[in-house]
């Protein structure tokens, strides 16, 4: 059976498409301001370019913030239960997920293939992908090349601000005192990281762990992260999906969801 | 969906008949005392001849009053205590219609935030501090408390102009036992599955406890009780959830809302406007001081240390009543129970019962994000 997945992320909207254990396509773009429209626009791209009927897809669920509003699905599921089927699909060894979006963050504790507990942090802009992209700003760099000017540094930055808004104050007085854009990013990385390591073990996270949403692709946050924990961490191809793959993973029923081994 | 109970209207109607009630008693010139929390023993108000009235606050409109005058990172119940008295002695326009019915305030030494506020309370109406032993296991903790309450009961006499007699006491305690008993056999009638009534609704009778007459709550719950004996309830909507935490003062049903309208059903609060208020009963057959006293130290609440009285009740509710999944629920900036949330939690994962942590407070902008987490929550315990 063709299913489809659709994350309505406060900031990303993510539509994936799957048949049977197989990943057929997917789609990723901003959610601009209305999910629904987001979601349609987004489905019948992905359909039309994976040259699928609207009619050939036996289900579809929703996740993500906006999960309410898509009313095309048939049902939809907490971002929580759809990150884990997602990430356990990809790796069923995986024990801890740290998921870094735009707007929120959040770690999932997995036992027996399924949800055993979560913490989020959606109340703060501290520990999320806004942090990042506002203090990117300050620095005059895209959020993309913040990773690497940090893979770039060897001091980095002492940023002692948690709060969004006075961390990019801290950013201009640093600047100002002429520490290196290199040193800054690094400094941003470690604070972000280390805020979500607190949480990660807050929740006893210890190995095994995969790391997904929109900061899991800077290269310079994995190395924190890594550093910070003391393990390699699991990262997807797209770690950007991982929402969408589980509520297309739903939607097939639970006979996919791989056998785990422990 | 469950049917609505009819017996629940004596609740809703009751509020006009009991303001009118207070109204012509102080016409009487019988004294009315205002209070805020369980540790106050409505036995001895009332062996006095007095009346009482629950204080405690759940209303947000209250709160920028109090922020005039408070600091803003303080438990919301604090503040919105404090901003309906303040407003109502101010001439506001809230129109809190509990405070102008109250001659004085009988406050209790419990949490920082509130011991200080009622200092300032004072200011306003007069206030009557009782202190509490903050460790309460002891005989010298006993003893202490015990002439807390006489001197308590002295300030009673003074007040209304009778003597607390302790055979009025023994009366007192009969009659607060009995409201006891009753709230027993309804929290009963809630281990069943599916439960005959919704936490939603129970809170909303709880919060009436210390507001109504003893008489009209009785009347109120035994009739509901008889009711619930001969409904039979629609299927569960979703797991069993026990609520464990700060106390849900009138006004505040946010949480055990959201939990029921995602399918969550509450079949047992551990809280102030739950077991905590009912669950002990005094001894009647020892002296009337040293019973009230006793009873009202068990009160299992996070002021006090160690607290571990209360770490056992919440897992022995949570196995009685069956319940799938703990929501520990806790207002914004209350240290008491936001810190003592670890060793509840830790106590109840040995019995393998999951817990979901929520910290609000009276505003709305996050009921979203606490609807993210119980819906994850309720399809974790699933
Ligand atoms: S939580 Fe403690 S201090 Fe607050 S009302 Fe209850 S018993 Fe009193
Ligand atoms: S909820 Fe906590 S902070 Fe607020 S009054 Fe009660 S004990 Fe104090």
């Amino acid at each position: 059976m063709i299913t489809a997945g659709i994350d309505a992320g406060a900031a990303t909207t993510k539509v994936l498409l799957l048949q049977d254990r197989e990943i057929i396509g997917y789609r990723i773009a901003g959610t601009a301001f209305d999910f629904l429209t987001a979601a349609r626009n987004m489905f019948d791209e992905l359909l039309a370019s994976c040259d699928i009927g609207r009619e050939e897809v036996g289900k579809v669920y929703a996740t993500g913030y906006g999960r309410n509003a898509i009313s095309f699905a048939d049902k939809s599921i907490s971002e929580i239960t759809a990150h884990a089927k997602g990430v356990l699909f990809l790796f069923p060894e995986v024990r801890g997920i740290i998921d870094v979006g735009g707007q929120d963050s959040k770690v999932i504790v997995v036992e027996d293939g399924r949800v055993a507990d979560f913490l989020m942090n959606d109340k703060c802009a501290a520990g999320t992908g806004k942090f990042l992209e506002v203090t990117a700003k300050a620095l005059e760099v895209t959020i993309n090349d913040l990773g690497g000017l940090a893979l770039a540094s060897n001091h980095p930055a002492d940023i002692t601000s948690m709060c969004t808004v006075f961390a990019e104050s801290e950013v201009i007085s640093l600047r100002a005192r002429g520490i290196t854009k290199e040193d800054i990013a690094a400094g941003l990385i470690t604070s972000i990281a280390q805020r979500v390591v607190v949480m990660a073990k807050r929740m006893g996270l210890k190995k095994r762990i995969a790391f997904v949403g929109g900061v899991a692709k800077n290269a310079g946050m994995i190395a924190t992260l890594e550093k910070e924990l003391g393990v390699t961490i699991y990262v997807p191809f797209e770690p950007q999906i991982t929402g969408a793959l589980g509520a297309a993973i739903a939607a097939q029923g639970e006979h996919v969801t791989p056998p785990i081994d422990s | 969906m469950l049917s609505t109970l009819q017996s629940l209207d004596i609740f809703k109607d009751s509020y006009e008949l009991r303001i009118a009630e207070l109204k012509e008693e102080r016409e009487k010139g019988i004294k009315v005392v205002g209070t805020f929390c369980l540790y106050v023993p409505d036995e001895i108000i009332f062996a006095a001849g007095a009346d009482r009235i629950v204080l405690c606050g759940g209303r947000t409109d209250t709160i920028p009053v109090a922020e005039q005058s408070l600091p803003r990172n303080i438990c919301p119940l604090i503040k919105s205590s404090f901003g309906a008295v303040v407003d109502a002695c101010c001439g506001g326009n809230l129109a809190c219609s509990h405070v102008p019915l109250v001659d004085v305030v009988v406050a209790e030494a419990t949490c920082d935030g509130k011991k200080k506020m009622y200092e300032i309370l004072h200011d306003y109406i007069p206030t009557y501090v009782l202190d509490l032993p903050q460790k309460p296991g002891s005989h010298e903790a006993l003893n202490y408390f015990l002439s807390e309450l006489r001197k308590f009961g002295k300030f009673m006499e003074d007040l209304t102009g009778n003597v607390v007699s302790n055979n009025a006491l023994r009366r007192e305690i009969r009659s607060a036992n009995e409201t006891k008993r009753l709230l027993h056999r309804l929290f009963e009638l809630r281990r069943r599955d599916p439960p005959p009534i919704r936490g939603s609704e129970v809170l909303r009778v709880m919060q009436k406890q210390f507001f109504l007459s003893p008489d009209q709550f009785r009347q109120g719950i035994s009739q509901l009780c008889d009711e619930m004996e001969h409904t039979t309830p629609d299927a569960r909507t979703g797991p069993r959830i026990m609520i464990s935490g700060c106390p849900m003062a009138a006004g505040n049903t946010k949480v055990p809302d959201i939990i029921e309208q995602k399918g969550g059903v509450i079949v047992v609060e551990e809280s102030c406007t739950g077991t905590r208020s009912f669950w002990d009963l005094v001894d009647e057959d020892k002296d009337p001081w040293k019973a009230l006293a006793e009873r009202y130290l068990e009160i299992p609440c996070a002021c006090m240390t160690p607290n571990d009285q209360r770490v056992a009740r919440i897992v022995d509710l949570a196995k009685q009543y069956n319940v799938q999944g703990v929501v520990y629920y806790t207002l914004q900036f209350c240290h008491a129970y936001n810190i003592e949330r670890l060793r509840v939690q830790r106590a109840l994962k040995k019995e393998k019962i999951p817990l979901l942590a929520i910290e609000s407070d009276y505003g709305d902008s996050d009921m979203e994000q606490i609807g993210i987490r119980v819906d994850a929550f309720l399809e974790m315990i699933a």
